[in-house]
């Protein structure tokens, strides 16, 4: 229970860290986001009322408190270029996302855990090595290439999706879940690679391990070797790595949405950087960098669950997983 | 064993050179100007006279996939450089020293190295604006953190080794220490996790001129050169075969020669 009180509170100052280097971040960049909404040829009295109307005039730390103070009572702020406010802009976007990331998400861990689990069991197999190079192949193919892929093939020889075709949750639950599966594939096939990469190296690993010979001493065959004693042991790097993935995803899915033009957070973050439209932008980041927290600590509750020695010592670092790409 | 190896850090080479003798040749020859329009040749297919057709500007690709493969070559480049070196230094420093200063760079660092590099770099360039040094810049910041958690980690499992203790009791300075005992003996992990930072690098930043807010043009680059592909991509597929092609290739080879470096247990 102290580990939770404990997280919460570090997660609660991490997020204001990183809401105040996004907010000092946009604060010292050069140009004037009055100059940019208004054309370089606006008057200074014009630009001067601007600036006095989005309150920009007022010192930094003041609007730092006041844009936090805001967001916490649910304000998010109204975007600079579109005079809405912000969460209205993203809240139907979010789902989108989310979704999609989810969806790659759901299938990365559905194939390449039996998958890991397979090739690990026939290490040094034709399948085993005949995989190894398929997995370095798809391991290079960046996501939005095998989206372009994917939509000369399925879309436009086979005909199964309609390239830009994007339906809405609110018009057709299917119709939508149908067309977000091919670019959650073109996210979740590189990272399928990575994850059977890792997995079953993993688990090579630990076969190596003491306590598997005394598992086998103890008459266990393979079989329940490898799920009873390894696969548990095993999976505790992959965890780590498929916590970190599931953001990537998110980042990923901002370029995949392009290719397959989904109206998703993505394209907001990209027509709020070029539009200068720091307020959506913040929230966006604010809103990943969350979300980010949120996975990281699901990640922790899993590993007490698997681990039962992390609970014991409870400030060790997670071992790095990232260096495996 | 050994075989394997070889069979890994060979293929990698042969792929990586081939990429990499199209982008130097490409610095001081391509069979067209890449960046001349012609209109007579918009969106034709592969011929002998330009070996992967031209784009919907009738511009030769081929050559332009030479000026591409050289853009993304040096952005990545530079990137690994600042990512590296400013990687190792604050690694080099947190991990031999330790203490209070480490706590507040890693908490940092764990907070940037939480959040997606390519998303990093997209707020970096939103801040300074589109253009080819801010890519480099972008990226490089955006590649720091996991430089500087690598090496830091491995900094804290040698400063503790023989050689370095018996280095201090012959008076060798901390800075000696660091970078003369200690660096020469982590060159092997630093080595491969550069090619993979460098392969990272590469995608980012294809990922990025794809975006549009890499490169910009008339410029080639081969992010750009797919996502301008699409809107013709039935009528002339090359257009976006062939750059991606590349960029898979230029991955692989490197992939591949990390592997072959590192020796995994195949």
């Amino acid at each position: 229970m102290r580990y939770f009180v404990k997280k919460f509170f570090s997660m609660a100052a991490t997020l204001i860290l990183v809401s105040f280097l996004v907010f000092a971040a946009f604060e010292v960049i050069p140009g004037d986001v009055a100059v940019s909404m208004l054309g370089t040829n606006a008057t200074e009295s014009s630009v001067a009322a601007l600036r006095e109307e989005l309150g920009l005039n007022r010192p930094f730390l003041t609007r730092f408190f006041e844009w936090i103070g805001s967001c916490l009572s649910g304000d998010f702020g109204e975007s600079y270029s579109y005079h809405m406010p912000v969460w209205e802009m993203i809240s139907e976007k979010i789902p989108i996302t989310m979704t999609m990331a989810l969806m790659s998400f759901l299938i990365t861990v559905a194939v390449s855990i039996p998958l890991g689990v397979y090739l690990a069991k026939h290490a040094g197999s034709k399948v085993d090595k005949g995989m190894y190079m398929t997995n370095q192949v798809v391991m290079a193919v960046p996501s939005f290439f095998m989206g372009i892929i994917f939509t000369y093939f399925f879309g436009l020889v086979l005909r199964w999706f309609v390239p830009g075709g994007f339906v809405s949750y609110d018009k057709s639950l299917t119709g939508f879940l149908g067309y977000l599966i091919f670019p959650s594939i073109a996210i979740a096939l590189p990272k399928i690679a990575m994850t059977v990469k890792l997995l079953r190296s993993s688990i090579l690993t630990e076969s190596k391990k003491d306590y598997v010979r005394t598992a086998y001493s103890r008459g266990n065959n393979t079989t329940e070797v490898l799920y009873r004693h390894v696969l548990k042991n095993a999976m505790i790097p992959v965890i780590t790595f498929l916590g970190m993935t599931f953001t990537d995803m998110v980042a990923g899915s901002i370029v995949v949405e392009q290719v397959f033009n989904i109206p998703g957070l993505g394209r907001i973050l990209l027509t709020s950087i070029s539009n200068r439209d720091y307020p959506v932008v913040e929230i966006i980041i604010l809103f990943i960098a969350l979300l980010i927290m949120v996975v990281n600590f699901a990640v922790d509750i899993l590993y007490r669950y698997l681990d039962p020695r992390i609970r014991e010592q409870q400030s060790g670092r997670k071992e790095s997983g990232k260096e495996e790409k | 064993m050994k075989r394997k190896w070889n069979f890994n850090f060979t293929v990698g080479l042969i792929l990586t050179s081939v990429i990499l003798l199209l982008a130097l040749v490409g610095i001081f020859f391509t069979p067209y100007d890449p960046d001349a329009m012609n209109a007579s040749l918009k969106n034709t297919g592969a011929s002998l006279l330009h070996p992967m057709g031209c784009d919907n500007f009738g511009r030769d690709i081929f050559s332009r996939v030479m000026i591409g493969i050289r853009n993304t070559f040096l952005i990545s480049l530079a990137t690994v450089t600042i990512g590296t070196v400013v990687g190792v230094l604050l690694g080099a420093f947190t991990g031999y020293f330790g203490g209070i200063v480490d706590e507040i760079f890693m908490r940092i660092n764990d907070a940037l190295f939480a959040f997606p590099s390519i998303l990093l770099a997209l707020v970096i360039i939103g801040l300074l604006g589109p253009k080819t040094v801010n890519v480099m810049l972008a990226l490089g910041i955006a590649f720091i953190p996991s430089f500087a958690r690598m090496v830091r980690s491995e900094y804290m499992k040698q400063k503790n080794l023989d050689y370095v203790k018996s280095a201090r009791l012959m008076g060798a300075s901390h800075f000696r220490i660091m970078f003369v005992h200690i660096l020469p003996n982590i060159l092997p992990v630093l080595l491969s996790s550069v090619m993979i930072g460098f392969n990272n690098a590469v995608l980012a930043e294809a990922g990025l001129s794809y975006l549009g807010i890499g490169i910009q043009p008339p410029d080639a680059s081969l992010g750009r050169m797919l996502s301008e592909s699409q809107t013709y991509l039935f009528s002339n597929p090359g257009n976006a075969v062939f750059p991606g092609l590349v960029i898979v290739i230029l991955v692989l080879g490197f992939a591949l020669m990390a592997e072959g470096l590192t020796e995994s247990d195949h």
